[in-house]
């Protein structure tokens, strides 16, 4: 496959094939030469690396907290201490980071980021025990990984085979031994799995949720993190290169092993075993685009659905709440908390990106909202990385020169921008700057 | 208390309006607050007057023609002086800082005052239309010159209104000094004890009805309001809704109740019945608006409605509750348009159907919804605002003389649930349009108007002595039904039962 950084020469040559009828013709074409939805200004591409950064500091601590609830939390009935990660935990090395690394994407260190170090000692307010901080809501907000979590388990059917391996045998037979084992010597609850066995079982699928976006997440910290230090240093010439970027790492990691491990006591169990074959690319971070920046579910407590007259889809794959949707006002809003994101992402914003917002609309009363746009536009470079990866991977180079070849390619991008045709979609506003 | 003080209270406003548009007209927050400080000092000398009462003034004018330059305060047109000062102060106050043409502007809002509290203070009939007329000019040209789109269609509305209002106002009371079998006069101390014979007292009860109907409004002599108040700069109408209009109030309560006793009790079923019809006609046409301005104009007129059947009823608590009401309005309807004239700034409308999510915390406008808010909930009735009070006095003034018509306007009052919660969730819940939600925050100088009336709103609920305390004397005194309280079943069963107390100590 070709990279799509080698499509940038195709914008010279004659076009082979007419241009695109679709309402989206111009982000089609933008596409087909190898750039991204985002249209490639200067300003947006401060705006997508300073929020990357500014995501990538709650991911550290999102992903590893995900995998110690999957972990370590594991079935605990009273899970009041799951937001509290060991230090274990905080020092897991990232796969993709620090000296030993295999496959080094990020230059900095494998703990935990410096500056989460700093905001989880310190907060907004000041240093005290980490119970005061949790009570306080001065913390990283982990109630936005589980509703992304929760969005991945609940739509399912969205590709690959990690579902449906949920329902083998051989899952439920690993999952069975890890129950008995953790409620080893307690009556009570192995007497509750042996009346209803569907029960815990249905836990331990939620804990393999965990454990997978936690695996996704790990790997996407430290490609923000590098997009992060590769612009400072001045290496992005402008969005495409920011996509590209995301597109090569992308195809690094593509095969990195999704599992599913629990520690209980001195033994590890294997629920979804390495040797299963699932691969973070098909089994992580499809579903993961497909469930989080597309459908989500209608957040409830903003807006009242309707769902018999007609306000919620009927199937689950037409739901559109996802970011790439959201209205990121805190009042009607949709999808997933985005104020959640937004609130952990405050903390860790660049400077340049607050002098940014200083400027416009009501400035630092309204940071929250312009730092939300900011994100949908940087998701929809992300989104535009992953379709140029599928485009890679399923169908032809954007250099191709067969036109039949580059009209499979231009009706798979139509079939894409499809999806944005519907009103709530944001793709419309994020291609002017004043949309803030 | 010092003699001047009488015409200190007329002079004010009127030093100020001449001395104003000598000032630099470059210097538009300069000329606003020295503006605003003539009605602010005219509000503390009112408020002094509750404790040191002046003495009346009188001076003869043109004693030919029975006009006297009489000027006093009592307990009904104290609370109207201290309302309009206030009202004069917060609506310039709430008037743009960058305002256009502020040295005829904020003159001619100071000349409204000078009519107002002028025929407020006055103690001649004469005197008080002379006041009245005056303020039909400067009224009529601050909605001709800074008014909306359709201003000069609502000017001349208004002003139309406003002549046969005046013209008949001046006939009926150049009837009641011609007719009174006492002697040619105007002052209200003859006027009080005048005999009139009763045809002639029906022609001037219709003739003043017809004037201060017009001024109040109540149906169906309303024409002019909808769209004065959906036209006027929102200051205007804050001072057009909250102290002029209350002049009918006034001079229904001091002519008709005052002057005409008997024909007011013989009309009294009929003004009721009107006070019900605008009422429900009110309520059901806010109900069905679409703008924010004449969504407020009709609960005005409504809430009028329920004004007049407590006029109608004329009873010591019905009439306390008229005043009550008039002081209550006064502020709610200044606070309605004040929020309302704070969403227009920064939207650049007040269409319903435009309008939503305003209540956002980060784009929207929070802090001035909450306001509206507050005052919908005090025109809704709901206790701990001014409004319950008011009402409450008015219906269980009214039920025991008109209990068909107190009826129907309780139902009325309900309706005012209706539009405040239909009009509030549109408009303040919902979702706020990124596209058309650029517009900054509001200011703190810009809320203060509002913040104040939103302090006495509160104060009004919670501390209803300052709504009837001024003239709970002044209306017993007019009250022309006396006040029957049904017995309870209680009572009725410890009246009828032959109890007697051990310890009760026989009255000598």
């Amino acid at each position: 496959m070709t990279p799509p950084s080698a499509a940038a020469e195709t914008t010279t040559r004659p076009p082979l094939i007419p241009p695109s009828q679709h309402p989206y013709a111009e982000v089609i074409h933008r596409l087909e030469a190898g750039g991204s939805m985002l249209p490639d200004t200067p300003e947006n591409l401060m705006q997508i690396i300073g929020i990357y950064k500014a995501y990538a500091v709650p991911m550290d601590f999102y992903w590893r907290d995900l995998l110690y609830i999957a972990e370590r939390v594991f079935l605990d009935p009273l899970p009041a201490f799951k937001y509290f990660p060991t230090q274990e935990y905080l020092d897991l090395p990232n796969s993709y980071a620090g000296d030993d690394s295999k496959l080094r994407i990020w230059r900095g260190q494998a703990t935990a980021h410096p500056e989460l170090l700093e905001f989880m000692a310190k907060g907004e307010t000041r240093p005290m025990s980490k119970l005061l901080h949790h009570l306080w809501h001065d913390r990283i907000n982990m109630e936005f990984a589980e509703a992304c979590m929760e969005a991945m388990l609940w739509h399912q059917g969205m590709g690959g085979r990690f579902y449906d391996y949920l329902e083998t045998d051989v899952y439920k037979a690993n999952a069975d031994r890890a129950i008995k084992a953790y409620f080893k010597g307690n009556p009570l609850m192995l007497g509750l799995h042996a009346l209803f066995p569907e029960m815990f079982l249905e836990q331990v699928r939620k804990m393999s949720y965990y454990a997978n976006l936690g695996l996704f997440w790990e790997v996407m910290a430290p490609v923000f993190f590098e997009m992060s230090d590769i612009y400072d240093e001045g290496g992005f010439k402008g969005v495409p290169d920011a996509m590209d970027f995301l597109v090569n790492g992308i195809f690094a990691v593509a095969g990195r092993p999704i599992y599913h491990h629990v520690y209980i006591g001195e033994e590890m169990f294997e629920i979804i075993p390495k040797s299963e074959g699932f691969t973070w690319l098909y089994e992580a971070a499809l579903p993961y685009v497909e469930a989080v920046f597309y459908r989500t579910a209608p957040f409830r407590g903003t807006k009242s659905y309707n769902a018999q007259a007609g306000q919620v889809p009927e199937v689950q794959a037409d739901f559109h709440y996802g970011i790439l949707y959201a209205d990121v006002f805190p009042v009607g809003s949709a999808g997933i908390p985005p104020t959640l994101l937004m609130q952990d992402m405050l903390h860790f914003l660049p400077p340049y990106l607050t002098e940014l917002y200083d400027q416009h609309k009501r400035g630092e009363a309204d940071i929250l909202i312009q730092l939300g746009v900011t994100f949908q536009r940087s998701m929809y470079n992300v989104t535009s990385a992953v379709i140029q990866a599928l485009r890679c991977a399923l169908l032809y180079p954007l250099d191709d020169t067969d036109p039949e070849h580059l009209m499979a390619n231009r009706k798979f991008f139509e079939a894409q921008m499809d999806r944005f045709i519907r009103p709530e979609a944001r793709l419309p506003q994020i291609q002017t700057q004043d949309y803030r | 208390m010092a003699p001047l003080v009488l015409p200190l209270l007329v002079a004010l406003p009127l030093l100020a309006g001449v001395l104003l548009p000598l000032l630099p007209e470059n210097r538009p927050v300069l000329v606003r607050s020295l503006a605003a400080l003539a009605p602010g000092l005219q509000l503390v000398l009112a408020l002094l007057c509750w404790w040191y009462p002046p003495a009346d003034l009188h001076l003869a004018w043109l004693p030919k023609l029975g006009l006297s330059f009489d000027l006093g305060l009592d307990g009904l047109s104290l609370p109207l002086v201290v309302l309009s000062g206030l009202l004069t102060a917060l609506a310039i106050l709430a008037s743009p800082a960058d305002q256009l043409r502020p040295r005829l502007y904020f003159p001619l809002m100071l000349a409204t005052n000078l009519g107002v509290v002028g025929a407020f203070l006055a103690r001649n009939a004469l005197l008080f239309v002379l006041a009245f007329e005056l303020v039909l000019i400067p009224t009529t040209l601050l909605v001709a010159i800074w008014g909306g789109e359709r201003r000069a269609g609502a000017a001349i509305r208004y002003l139309i209104y406003g002549a046969v209002s005046g013209l008949s106002l001046l006939a009926g009371v150049l009837a009641l000094g011609w007719f009174n079998a006492n002697g040619f006069s105007f002052a209200y101390d003859d006027l009080m004890r005048a005999e009139i014979t009763p045809r002639a007292s029906a022609v001037i009860l219709g003739l003043l009805l017809l004037g201060f109907g017009l001024k109040l409004p109540v149906v169906p002599l309303h024409g002019w309001q909808p769209l004065t108040y959906a036209e006027a700069p929102t200051p205007v109408v804050m001072l057009l809704g909250g102290a002029v209009a209350k002049l009918g109030a006034y001079g229904l309560l001091r002519f008709g109740v005052g002057f005409l006793p008997d024909t007011w009790m013989a009309w009294s079923p009929w003004i009721a019945a009107a006070g019900a019809v605008s009422a429900v006609y009110g309520a059901l046409n806010a109900i069905a608006q679409s703008d924010m301005r004449r969504l407020m104009a009709y609960s005005s007129l409504g809430h009028m409605g329920l004004l007049v059947l407590a006029l109608a009823a004329a009873t010591p608590m019905s009439l306390q509750g008229a005043v009550a009401q008039v002081l209550a309005h006064g502020l709610i309807v200044a606070l309605l348009f004040a929020t309302v004239g704070l969403i227009e700034r920064r939207t650049g409308t007040t269409a319903i159907p435009e309008l939503s999510g305003l209540l956002n915390p980060y784009r929207g406008l929070p802090f001035t919804l909450g306001m509206l808010l507050l005052a919908l909930m005090a025109a809704a009735g709901i206790p701990g605002l001014a409004g319950f009070p008011a009402e409450l006095l008015v219906f269980e003034g009214s039920w025991t003389a008109f209990p068909r018509a107190t009826l129907i306007c309780l139902v009325a009052s309900g309706f005012t649930a209706v539009y405040a919660v239909r009009l509030f969730n549109r408009v303040g819940f919902g979702r706020l349009d990124n596209e058309r939600a650029d517009w900054q925050s509001t200011t703190w100088q810009e809320r203060l108007p509002a913040m104040v009336l939103t302090v006495l709103v509160v104060v009004g609920g919670l501390w209803p002595t300052s709504l009837v305390g001024w003239s709970e004397s002044s209306t017993a005194a007019l009250a022309l039904r006396a006040q029957q309280i049904p017995p309870s079943p209680a009572q009725t069963f410890l009246a009828s039962a032959t109890l007697t107390f051990p310890l009760e100590v026989p009255v000598s």
